[in-house]
């Protein structure tokens, strides 16, 4: 129980530093590398830089009103 | 709910006849956690009655978003970093943040604090409620 709570942290631990590590070198440090070294294969092009989070943060809005209306739905239908 | 009452007066006597096991288990510190929750309400010097803490943290957030965006408006306007540098700034700041929550989630789960002898005496616990309800007729049934 414990080993397994402990690698679930590490796991999550080691995402979110990846994540991190990889958006701070895209938006902050590639804008000032030349457009012909060899790191700019490794990062997409920087437009998903935006699209990438926005996309992702307007889905998870969108599922939580959804999760919302539907807890909403249910606790009404099941009073009527 | 009736029929709870005994076992939870059972239990809670139990409780106070245990001896307090490690000092390091933090559940167990009644008198501590009491302290902490003296800190409901603030005195506000200057103006002489007191505000309740929860508007003073909506404050505090409110002042650290208005310096953000004012630092984020002065580099536009200035124009030290080139400016599509500067565009993207607040998305960064947004995701670093969720980065951030993310890992604080991480750091708990991976330090959190088992108690198993704490778990230990929770069953004996148990066990012996429900010996002392089915003693006096009432029909605990698990789960």
């Amino acid at each position: 129980m414990e080993v397994a709570d402990r690698a679930v942290g590490f796991l999550l631990s080691f995402i979110s530093v990846s994540i991190f590590t990889y958006y701070t070198f895209w938006v902050i440090i590639l804008p000032f590398v030349d457009t012909d070294h060899f790191i700019h294969k490794y990062f997409l092009p920087q437009e998903y830089a935006i699209l990438i989070p926005v996309s992702a943060g307007v889905v998870l809005l969108c599922s939580l009103c959804m999760f919302v209306g539907f807890v909403m739905l249910k606790s009404k239908k099941k009073k009527a | 709910l009736q029929n709870n009452i005994p076992a939870f007066l059972y239990l809670l006597n139990k409780r106070e006849s245990h001896p307090p096991p490690t000092p390091s288990s933090p559940t167990r510190d009644l008198p501590a956690a009491s302290a902490t929750h003296r800190r409901t309400l603030s005195l506000d010097f200057n103006s002489n009655f007191c505000i309740p803490n929860p508007m003073k943290h909506v404050v505090k957030i409110l002042t650290i978003l208005v310096t953000i965006s004012a630092f984020w408006i002065g580099l536009l306007e200035t124009s030290v970093v080139p400016r599509s540098h500067t565009w993207l700034l607040p998305i960064y700041f947004i995701v670093s943040l969720g980065c951030y929550g993310l890992l604080m989630v991480a750091v708990g789960l991976m330090r959190f604090p088992t108690c198993p002898q704490e778990a230990q005496l929770l069953q004996q616990d148990i066990l012996e409620a429900k010996e002392f309800l089915k003693a006096k007729g009432v029909d605990v049934g698990s789960g």
